[in-house]
């Protein structure tokens, strides 16, 4: 059943750097998802064995926290529809080519997998269409805004500048 | 239903007094997919992201039945003429 769960936050997200393990601060990230997940009312899948226990239990964990994380942690984030491997879109299939140009990783949540969070990532971005790329923390726009920031040579800049600091 | 190419068109004139509008229903008639190609003053010292954002804002109320829009030049009048002088062999609307 936590498998499960965490499976329910790991479904759609693509990253080299992600685990299963519940030991790191990405584990800690899981919980504040389960702890979400498992507030549905009348959910029969919920059980007592999955009320957070941490600290967060009385914090107002939120998806909009989950995106920030997202593009917080991750140089590159892509809120698409399908995955990398297999746009369902072909706005989404043009941005993972245009990204794809510059051989940095790529990190993405297939929105089609869960809707709370495709609305979470338009509130959040107030930007009403997917896919959506975030670079360090910015958002960027959907493909129309890649394909001419990379004909343009903006995207290249962008792209330089490290998240590492 | 879906929304008309004429639906799009006014609703982007009465917002942004276009000196070009180009609007392509790309949806092969349903009306929920649109290509758009619009050049306005009002586009002046505003970004990309900006100039996305203030169309996407005037088409809200279409959004909701258009799946797709693609927004393919939001450009100021400078820089539409600038373009068509570099690319002549493109067809002008």
């Amino acid at each position: 059943m936590a498998r499960a769960l965490s499976s329910m936050l790991l479904k759609g997200f693509r990253s080299m750097e992600y685990s299963r393990t519940t030991a790191s601060a990405s584990g800690s990230f899981l919980q504040q998802r389960m702890r979400f997940s498992s507030s549905v009312p009348n959910d029969s899948d919920t059980h007592d064995d999955f009320k957070p226990t941490n600290k967060l239990e009385n914090s107002e964990i939120t998806l909009k926290d989950i995106v920030e994380q997202d593009i917080k942690d991750n140089h590159v984030m892509l809120y698409m529809k399908g995955d990398p491997e297999q746009p369902r879109c072909g706005f989404s299939s043009l941005a993972v080519r245009v990204l794809s140009e510059y051989r940095v990783p790529i990190h993405s949540r297939n929105i089609l997998e869960d809707p709370e969070l495709k609305n979470a990532v338009k509130a959040f971005s107030m930007w009403p269409t997917f896919p959506q790329v975030f670079i360090n923390g910015e958002f960027i726009g959907g493909s129309d805004i890649i394909l001419n920031m990379h004909q343009n040579g903006e995207l290249k800049e962008k792209l330089k500048t490290s998240s590492s600091e | 239903m879906g929304v008309t190419k004429e639906q799009v068109e006014s609703a982007l004139r009465s917002k942004f007094s276009p000196s070009h509008l180009e609007v392509v229903d790309t949806s092969g008639g349903c009306g929920a997919s649109f290509k758009v190609e619009i050049v306005s003053e009002q586009f002046e010292g505003k970004r990309l992201l900006e100039r996305h954002r203030m169309v996407n804002g005037a088409l809200a109320d279409e959004m909701k039945d258009i799946h797709a829009l693609s927004i393919t030049k939001v450009l100021t009048p400078d820089q539409w003429n600038k373009q068509q002088q570099s690319q002549t062999s493109q067809p002008v609307a």
